[in-house]
């Protein structure tokens, strides 16, 4: 590709980035980096949310790693009984938690895609990650 | 600016990497409890994209015997160098 070509790529990556970031300002920024059952980090990581949200803070969340997962439709409950997340999953809309990111990288590398997930979401490009590290004013990671 | 705090071993975990992933260009990288074997020039390598900012916690470093062995290009603070750090961060954020 010519240098003139790579500038105009630039460019546009720059102006795609600046018209994500109006949306990926907010007060709390929570990470979920785990997905459902394995530990408690994910639910404590969405309790979080929860309380920060029913509090009036604009919340958003960014799900990293093998945090995707958490969003995988049709979840259910553990083999004995324990509960998921799923259904913490359906409260975010109703407390307005509706800034969800994932790690475009991460999607990439666990196959999965969009489609497969229960709500929907922003893919997110580590620039962007970058970029929401400093349009919240608090980041808490689980 | 804000400063990331990494608990993790690079040999262990690959935590380090959504720590990179995460990190604008003036953020600063601070190695505390396990994470200072990251300072070491084996592991250090982990962390050539953010060199120069990268920092070890030294009361972690004497607490394993590492002190002795950290790469040149990491700088070592202690507990007040931890806090002046957290001091000139917008904000502290934690990879665990």
């Amino acid at each position: 590709m010519s240098k003139r070509g790579f500038a105009k790529e630039a460019e546009e990556e720059v102006r795609a980035m600046n018209d994500t970031q109006t949306d990926l300002q907010g007060d709390l920024l929570v990470i979920l980096r785990h997905g459902p059952h394995g530990s408690s980090l994910l639910r404590e990581g969405l309790d979080m949310a929860l309380v920060a949200a029913a509090f009036g803070r604009r919340v958003s969340l960014l799900f990293m790693g093998t945090g995707c997962t958490a969003l995988v439709s049709g979840q259910g409950q553990g083999p004995l009984g324990q509960k998921g997340t799923q259904a913490t999953l359906n409260m975010l809309e109703m407390y307005d938690i509706e800034t969800l990111l994932v790690e475009s990288e991460a999607m990439h590398a666990l196959g999965l895609k969009a489609c497969d997930l229960s709500l929907p979401v922003i893919e997110v490009s580590p620039a962007q990650i970058q970029a929401a590290m400093t349009t919240h004013r608090l980041v808490a990671t689980f | 600016m804000n400063l990331h705090t990494l608990n993790r071993s690079p040999a262990d975990s690959r935590v380090y990497q959504q720590t990179l992933q995460a990190m604008g260009h003036d953020d600063q990288l601070l190695l505390i409890e396990d994470g200072v074997q990251g300072a070491l020039p084996q592991l250090v390598r982990y962390f050539e994209d953010v060199e120069g900012r990268v920092y070890a916690l030294k009361e972690d470093l004497e607490a394993r015997g590492l002190l002795g062995l950290c790469a040149d290009n990491v700088h070592v603070v202690d507990v007040d160098g931890f806090i002046e750090l957290t001091e000139q961060a917008d904000k502290t954020i934690t990879w665990y």
